[in-house]
């Protein structure tokens, strides 16, 4: 199961690659440590909506996490990041 | 003909490269998601996965146009640790951990540059000692 080895985070290889993706001018590069902190910015992201998501479903006295339960936390996670 | 073909190759590969990142941060925020649930006894259900992925990877979209517009405001080319420190001003706690992130990795850097300069500078004098061997083989 999850959990069983190191902490988990988004490879350094993906983040360039997805940058680089997004980047409207072909000549715009990430450096190597503005690529560490985007995963690790990413990282907190996703662990804040999953928080959030739980909260919502623990609010609603549901076991399971459900898509409606995302779907009410993300416009506050998108206005705070 | 021909240069239609390419074009189309040329496309296929360019959404297929897309698929591929996108099914790679889903497989992490799957993980992250799992994690989180393990720890408080609740489970996932897979479309929540799924767009959690989806919103990370939109949100991909805006932090690169971001930090693409702040590098190009301070007329670099590349995006530094600097710009991504401007994206996470918004919020004073994620400001402050990504501040002190970006300080260990500084700090990271510092300490294997000084590792490779001590190593190179102990090849320097092995070599230079076994070269004086070396002279000192000679007759």
């Amino acid at each position: 199961m999850a959990g069983a080895g190191p902490e988990t985070i988004f490879k350094k290889e993906t983040v360039s690659k997805v940058l680089t993706l997004f980047f409207k001018d072909d000549k715009t590069k990430a450096s190597n440590d503005a690529v560490s902190l985007m995963a690790e910015m990413l990282k907190i992201f996703v662990i804040e909506a999953a928080q959030r998501a739980m909260k919502q479903a623990e609010n609603e006295d549901s076991l399971g996490v459900d898509l409606e339960h995302v779907e009410k936390v993300l416009p506050q996670l998108l206005l705070d990041f | 003909m021909e240069r239609e073909n390419s074009n189309k190759k040329l496309l296929t590969s360019v959404s297929c490269h897309f698929q591929r990142l996108k099914a790679a941060i889903h497989y992490t925020v799957g993980r992250l998601c799992q994690q989180a649930a393990a720890d408080h006894e609740r489970e996932f259900s897979r479309q929540a996965i799924a767009a959690l992925a989806e919103i990370t990877f939109r949100q991909c979209d805006i932090f690169a146009t971001d930090l693409e517009a702040f590098a190009r405001h301070a007329k670099r080319q590349t995006v530094t640790a600097d710009d991504v420190k401007l994206l996470a001003r918004r919020s004073a706690a994620l400001s402050n951990y990504i501040q002190q992130k970006s300080e260990e990795l500084a700090q990271n850097n510092q300490e294997q540059k000084e590792r490779r300069k001590k190593n190179a500078a102990k090849r320097k004098t092995k070599s230079s000692t076994e070269n004086e061997a070396d002279m000192a083989m000679e007759p």
